[in-house]
């Protein structure tokens, strides 16, 4: 089943007197459980992209449904519940919130959830820091990690509330190479303990022997897809 | 909503040196509203105490015929009417509860005449039974020079101010009977031309109560006079005894009376039918014996002047003319409730005189302390003013400061509700913590100030004391107030940043990357 069908969609930002086409008429579908790279030069699309399937950029034409639902005439309060609900992010470099510490920042989309008791809430973001290996670091606050420790927060923050995707656009951007491979081997060894279906963008070719399948964006437009 | 508190606290740590500066604008306006709060409260309390106490009484008994109830400084210079059946009255009272006691007075303008050819001037004359009044407002004044008047001695007590006034008017410095004048009591304008300072120990003052049938009086000075509170309001009325003061108004003095009361059919009349009395007494300008002169020719003042002071005998004083009761109660509760009791007997009888509250008969000194809180609302208001707009502006720039983690939030699922909560949450901490500890400071200094018992004779100084001792106080009023203004300048000051932050989308926050 297609947890993301997206058809002819078009983005255009305004910029100034002209029209940016950021995206140029988009299909895409993207099976569940499934460990997706979007890649392309810089300008090419990607964020934009990522942006609309996450809910935090609407669509200019075209239809997208996440996990079945069609988001482009959602109004903030569904899109907002939306992002609670099904997706999960994980930014290029602003994850956290830095007056929170690890656990807390993990439990924050729980608790803005209102659903599971204190408890639940309590096990639940210290299963996924004990899976992300940040057990010492429950207590530490962002300023006290290091990007890729930031970025396994972000991680299990993502993850904490099971979302049906989770979205990281270019995570392993600010990190050396071997910090990010370490999250992108932690990515997808979340993607089968969780059976969480991710999609992330990267410029960088070396990165896409981790993705299960792989989508080519130029210019606004998939140009592959494999 | 702990969620909601934990961030707003940790931000507030985080984010010290703004959360300082809106702390001490927040703690400095509630400091200085509680405080000003005390001490207007102290004044507005200790004018009305020492008013009461020390002038006008809870209660002025003013006659029907008077238009205005302001009968102790009227602009328009009316004339207080006349009160002549203050037995009646007296019984009235008598049969009233709650009442404390009560003394009628004779108060009107008299022109202060100058012997020497200069300008006359002008003064308030409050004539009195010096002893009564005494006994019904105790330890009110003293004497700076000379005595007090003695029970039954005729003379006039000139307070400090009246005295000021009338030199700079005419040049005359006022001095008891047998006194010298004291160079210490002098203010510097009339120690510097002391030496041609006129001396006077007593003066011819010319009524101007009743209409063309006043007469001339020259009266003793027996003593000059301080009130150890508001000598600066209550300075311009010098103290009279009551049978020179009628003369002076040319009311019928109760030696009149007794002298025109010869027969008992008359006496008979006396206590009885009223209508009857008032025809035996009706009294006209130039029909009686001693108040039948008319001075227009203010050439050659006091020349035919009664000379007061010689012994009164033990006349019953009330059969005469008085123009106002005062009258003080129990207690000073419910004021209206027992102004409108006292009025109901005062009508039923037929008295001739209505009931009015000390605050309507002192007129507008009785709100100066409402002007003043107006004034202080004014400064507090526009303190908040600008501490408001500092405040907005310092939110909204952190607002925009924390686009990224806002941003970042919204991501996440969180809705504008949190972020505004989240928001508001860190303003409404900062501003019961620094709020709250200014008006606990506040509250604090005013109690030291209270404890203090700072006292003074200055006459300014006693204006804004509302008396001679400085007594600030806070009522639970008080501090309700202070806390829900500091509410709604918190509120109003976080209106417009929560905006600013409501509206940060997250992609705002992503665009920065
Ligand atoms: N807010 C915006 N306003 C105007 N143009 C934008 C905006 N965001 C992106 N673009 C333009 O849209 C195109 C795609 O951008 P983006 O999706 O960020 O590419 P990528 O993430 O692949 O580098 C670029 O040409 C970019 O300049
Ligand atoms: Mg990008």
């Amino acid at each position: 089943m297609d947890i993301i069908d997206i058809k002819g969609l078009k983005k255009n930002y305004a910029l100034g007197s002209t029209t940016v086409h950021a995206l140029r008429g988009v299909d895409l579908t993207i099976a569940k459980g499934d460990f997706m790279s979007i890649i392309g030069p810089s300008g090419s699309g990607k964020t934009t992209l990522l942006n609309v399937i996450g809910c935090i950029d609407n669509a200019t034409e075209g239809s997208v449904k996440v996990s079945g639902r069609e988001i482009t005439k959602l109004n903030d309060r569904e899109i907002t519940s939306m992002r609670l609900h099904h997706i999960g992010f994980i930014f290029q470099t602003f994850n956290l919130i830095p007056v929170l510490d690890t656990l807390e920042n993990v439990e924050f989309p729980l608790l803005l959830m209102r659903k599971l008791s204190k408890q639940d809430i309590r096990k639940r973001a210290e299963k996924l820091i004990e899976e992300v290996g940040l057990r010492e670091y429950i207590k530490h606050r962002p300023a006290e990690l290091s990007g890729g420790q930031r970025q396994r927060v972000a991680i299990a923050r993502a993850l904490v509330t099971n979302p049906d995707i989770v979205l990281a656009d270019e995570p392993t951007a600010n990190l050396d190479s071997v910090t990010g491979e370490q999250i992108l081997n932690l990515m997808k060894e979340m993607n089968r303990i969780e059976n969480t279906t991710f999609i992330f963008s990267t410029h960088d070719a070396n990165v896409l022997k981790y993705a299960r399948s792989v989508v080519k964006i130029r210019d606004g437009l998939i140009v592959k897809e494999a | 909503m702990n969620l909601i508190i934990k961030i707003a606290w940790r931000n507030i740590m985080r984010h010290r040196g703004k959360s300082l500066v809106i702390g001490v604008i927040l703690f400095v306006g509630a400091l200085l509203m509680t405080v000003g709060n005390g001490v207007i409260s102290g004044m507005d309390q200790g004018m009305q105490e020492n008013i009461i106490n020390g002038f006008t009484g809870d209660i002025v008994l003013v006659p029907e015929k008077q238009e205005s109830d302001e009968v102790f400084i009227d602009m328009m210079g009316k004339t207080i009417e006349q009160i002549n059946d203050f037995k009646k009255i007296d019984s009235v009272l008598k049969t009233i509860p709650e009442l404390r006691a009560w003394v009628p007075i004779g108060k009107n303008g008299a022109m202060v005449l100058n012997e020497e050819g200069g300008s006359p001037g002008f003064t308030y004359l409050i004539g009195v039974d010096f002893k009564r009044y005494r006994k019904v407002f105790p330890n009110t004044m003293k004497a700076v020079e000379g005595k007090l008047l003695s029970p039954g001695e005729a003379g006039v007590l000139v307070p400090t101010g009246a005295r000021k006034q009338m030199f700079e008017v005419s040049n005359i410095w006022f001095v008891p009977e047998g006194c010298e004048a004291d160079t210490s009591q002098m203010f510097p304008e009339a120690k510097a031309m002391w030496q041609n300072l006129l001396a006077k120990d007593n003066i011819v003052f010319m009524g101007m109560g009743a209409d063309n049938t006043s007469t001339d009086i020259r009266a003793g000075v027996k003593g000059i006079v301080k009130y150890n509170a508001l000598n600066q309001l209550w300075g311009n009325f010098a103290l009279v005894d009551i049978e020179s003061y009628r003369t002076c108004q040319g009311y019928i003095s109760a030696q009149d009376r007794a002298t025109l009361v010869l027969s008992d059919d008359e006496k008979q009349l006396l206590d009885g039918d009223e209508t009857d009395l008032d025809n035996l007494f009706s009294i006209d300008a130039g029909e009686t014996v001693v108040n039948s002169e008319h001075h227009n020719d203010l050439d050659q003042p006091g020349e035919d002047a009664i000379v007061s002071g010689k012994e009164q005998n033990q006349t019953d004083l009330d059969v005469g003319t008085y123009n106002l009761v005062l009258v003080r109660l129990e207690n000073h509760s419910n004021l209206d409730a027992k102004v409108s009791i006292v009025n109901k007997h005062l009508k039923a009888a037929g008295t001739g005189v209505r009931a009015v509250t000390w605050k309507k008969a002192i007129g507008t000194i009785g709100s100066m302390a409402v002007l003043i809180r107006m004034a202080l609302i004014m400064f507090v208001g526009f303190l908040f003013f600008v501490a408001i707009i500092i405040i907005v502006n310092t939110l909204s720039m952190a607002a925009l400061e924390r686009t990224s983690e806002i941003g970042m939030m919204r991501a996440v699922g969180a809705r504008k509700g949190f972020i505004s909560t989240m928001f508001f949450g860190e303003t409404a901490l900062l501003s019961f913590f620094f709020g709250g500890l200014g008006i606990i400071a506040g509250y604090l200094i005013v109690k030291m100030l209270a404890i203090c018992k700072f006292t003074s004779e200055n006459d300014m100084v006693q204006l804004l004391y509302g008396g001679d001792l400085f007594h600030p106080f806070l009522s639970g009023w008080d501090i309700i107030i202070s806390i829900i203004l500091l509410s709604i300048v918190t509120l109003i000051a976080v209106i417009y940043p929560m905006l600013v932050a409501r509206s940060i989308t997250p992609l705002d926050a992503i665009a920065r990357e």
